[in-house]
């Protein structure tokens, strides 16, 4: 991993001060697109909350690590000359932490007034929850997604920390920084996101909150079009206890998934008639579990009939559609997804394995343009190790 | 002008799921979106099975332009070619080799107008052995290995609706992608083809995942997990009224305080992290909440550091009083409407226009695009 990123964000030069979650998901999302992100990461080394060796903790990957002890005014001094060098700097602590670390948007602004500086919280910089602490499941709590996943009459499920600290937080996080660079780049100007991932969970929900409006989505929960209420965009068990997904949507699929099960289309309830839902449920159910998951897979192929195999993280990188794709590839013996989208020109790329905890220190300060005597007395004060 | 975005032109050909959120996503940052529409398209009707969605409920089209052209006929196509020529991005989201046999592939495109980035957005992607099949969220996420790790241990997976395909993995990475290659294409005056497939972005997605799992901290049996309801300490719970109530208590200090105001007895209670006692620490956990409603939990938990939040509605999502404070939510043409994310301090985005019924005129645009203004 050098300067020499590939991807359409090469040549950008982007400061991560080290945390955990949505931040590195969202400095990876730059990195893999060719950003030159420096992670500022604790001396001590932080393992991330999972005590396993760096190259499995794969948010970090694409990026160097440059270690200061943020304590000692000379390492703030050095985070700062960084930031003056950079483009953006995305950062993830609660509202008031950067500020007193000495870090804080009006001080870096100041020293560099193009500067694109990311905020990435649960709550948002605002509003009276701002300084609570708080998981992906209370953040999704309060924006309507929780309630509206899981099987009727149960609980809501958990959709693990996609929606709200990756899909929700980071990615908000990331199209903000570009977004904002692409507008310093004109007016020469930066400014500060604040990417909530109570916001950009809620703007994930945006067309299920028109259904709602419209009166065609109920607030409860798996009774609807898409949350597994009707039995033609559902799961089933297979013979072999596995599982089906299946997304018959239109009359057209409908009619082949009819087909496919065996069934006689006149002989059926009509598909939107939700009081014969449950019966038709039963009936593919039945059908469903006659079968392995993979014969039903084999079976439908090239039937249109919106049928896939419901994969594990284990078997998914092995899928032939993702393997022809290269959905997944292999970095330093870790399976890992490749980055998204893909582009013809500039493709991006896994730039290089996760750094261990402050790998790069001088190697960074040395390319950002620290003199070695700078790196020298950095050094002598103990502000790097 | 205002938003990030603002001065960027955008052409949408009408479809169903990402493709108009990306339009959203991009208009909502203050690009000037045009949704290029057949006349008399009913694709939302298909959607709302209905006889009708109004345009004020689509909330993807807020903030963007509608104009109408019959792709069939080579004057609509014309047209449509004439106005990418003049714009900066072109989205589309039809199935690999559709655009193509209308007329309006990337080579062509490109070839009008070389700075363009053409974003193609689909479900398993350009190639590949599906890439030409049918298929919607709930498969592209069982594809990617996000669906199976979202179970209840013993039960079915349960699709998060529509929001890790479409919405995360589709139409937000797309729009994120589009920006990057706008921002490429400033410096190179080059555009590009994004292939922009929702399969590689909820893989993408669950990146941390397969890192947890290759380092043996994530097992394939779904609700077995400290993140996928395995855990007690980390799940929902029904309290006394049927409501729910989100329990997030990872670290010790906040599992302390959760316990603390649960007020029961709780010495004889297995250890947080004692695997073998998680089902008799979710019973226990399942009994107290069980005793009081969940505005009374809520107020118990305010303020505190437990990570103890109320599963809420729709409607009480807008009316919270901290996403009341921030307006997460906006009334827009009487819809409730989620506000545009993130949000710039200096940049900030005009409010969001009500989706609009009618269609611009298609020749008027043209004109205002091509003068160059």
């Amino acid at each position: 991993m050098t300067p020499k990123q590939k991807g359409p964000l090469a040549g950008i030069r982007i400061v991560e001060l080290g945390g955990v979650g949505p931040v590195p998901f969202g400095g990876m999302l730059l990195a893999d697109l060719g950003a030159d992100v420096v992670r500022i990461d604790r001396p001590a080394g932080y393992d991330g909350g999972a005590p396993v060796d760096p190259k499995f903790n794969l948010l970090n990957r694409g990026r160097r690590s440059a270690a200061l002890d943020l304590k000692n005014p000379a390492a703030v001094d050095a985070a700062l000359a960084l930031v003056r060098r950079a483009d953006a700097l995305i950062e993830g602590f609660r509202p008031g932490v950067a500020e007193r670390l000495g870090l804080g948007p009006d001080v870096c602004l100041a020293a560099n007034p193009a500067l694109v500086y990311g905020r990435m919280t649960g709550w948002g910089q605002d509003g009276p929850l701002a300084r609570e602490p708080g998981h992906d499941i209370n953040y999704i709590s309060l924006t309507g997604v929780l309630h509206s996943i899981g099987a009727a009459g149960g609980p809501p499920a958990i959709p693990l920390n996609l929606t709200g600290d990756f899909g929700g937080g980071s990615l908000y996080l990331a199209l903000g920084v570009v977004s904002a660079l692409l507008e310093s780049r004109a007016s020469g100007r930066g400014q500060v996101i604040d990417a909530a991932m109570v916001d950009g969970s809620a703007s994930l929900m945006t067309l299920v909150y028109g259904l709602h409006a419209a009166g065609y989505w109920n607030d409860e929960r798996g009774t609807n079009r898409l949350d597994s209420g009707a039995p033609w965009y559902q799961v089933y068990a297979t013979a072999d206890d596995r599982w089906i997904s299946i997304a018959a949507n239109e009359a057209r699929f409908w009619r082949n998934v009819l087909r496919l099960l065996g069934f006689d289309e006149d002989e059926m309830p009509d598909q939107h008639d939700r009081s014969r839902w449950p019966e038709v449920r039963e009936k593919f159910a039945a059908v469903f579990r006659t079968r392995t998951r993979d014969e039903w897979c084999a079976l439908a192929e090239g039937e249109e009939s919106c049928l896939a195999p419901v994969l594990s993280l284990t078997e998914a990188p092995h899928h032939p559609h993702l393997r022809a794709r290269e959905t997944f590839v292999e970095v330093d013996g870790v399976v890992q997804p490749a980055p998204a989208p893909r582009f013809s020109r500039t493709p991006g790329a896994v730039q290089g394995p996760p750094p261990r905890p402050g790998q790069h220190t001088g190697e960074v300060l040395g390319d950002w343009g620290f003199t070695p005597g700078e790196v020298a007395a950095l050094r002598e004060a103990g502000a790097i190790a | 002008m205002s938003g990030p975005l603002a001065g960027v032109r955008v052409v949408v050909l009408a479809g169903m799921g990402p493709v108009p959120f990306t339009g959203m996503l991009l208009a909502d940052m203050g690009a000037e979106v045009v949704r290029v529409t057949r006349p008399a398209n009913r694709s939302q009707r298909a959607l709302a099975n209905t006889d009708g969605l109004r345009p004020e409920h689509d909330l993807a089209n807020r903030g963007v332009e509608a104009v109408e052209a019959d792709l069939k006929e080579s004057s609509g196509v014309e047209a449509v070619r004439q106005l990418v020529a003049a714009a900066d991005v072109f989205v589309e989201g039809y199935r690999p080799g559709v655009a193509e046999r209308l007329g309006l592939g990337p080579e062509v495109l490109l070839e009008r107008n070389p700075a363009l980035v053409y974003a193609r957005l689909t479900g398993y992607g350009q190639t590949g052995p599906m890439a030409k099949q049918a298929g919607h969220d709930i498969n592209y996420v069982a594809q990617s290995g996000a669906l199976h790790a979202m179970a209840r241990a013993g039960e079915a997976p349960r699709p998060p609706i529509n929001l890790l395909g479409d919405y995360a993995g589709g139409g937000t990475v797309a729009a994120f992608g589009i920006v990057c290659a706008l921002l490429e294409a400033r410096g190179s005056g080059r555009g590009q083809v994004l292939d922009a497939a929702m399969v590689d972005g909820v893989a993408l997605l669950t990146a941390k995942l397969q890192g947890l799992r290759a380092a043996g901290l994530f097992a394939d049996e779904p609700g077995t997990n400290w993140l996928d309801s395995g855990a007690p300490y980390y799940d929902t719970y029904r309290c006394a009224d049927g409501r729910y109530l989100a329990v997030g208590a990872l670290e010790a200090d906040f599992y302390r305080e959760f316990l603390a105001r649960l007020d029961v007895d709780v010495a004889d209670w297995p250890d947080q992290h004692d695997r073998a006692g998680w089902p008799k620490l979710r019973e226990l956990i399942a009994a107290a909440v069980a005793s009081k409603p969940q505005a009374e939990w809520a107020a118990i938990y305010a303020g505190t550091d437990a990570c103890v939040t109320p599963v809420l509605t729709f409607d009480e999502a807008a009316e919270d009083p901290h996403n009341a404070e921030r307006e997460l939510f906006q009334r827009i043409g009487g819809a409730l409407h989620p506000s545009p994310a993130p949000r710039f301090s200096r940049t900030a985005p005009r409010e969001p226009a009500t989706p609009r019924p009618e269609p611009l005129d298609l020749r008027s645009l043209l004109e205002t695009w091509a003068g160059g203004s």
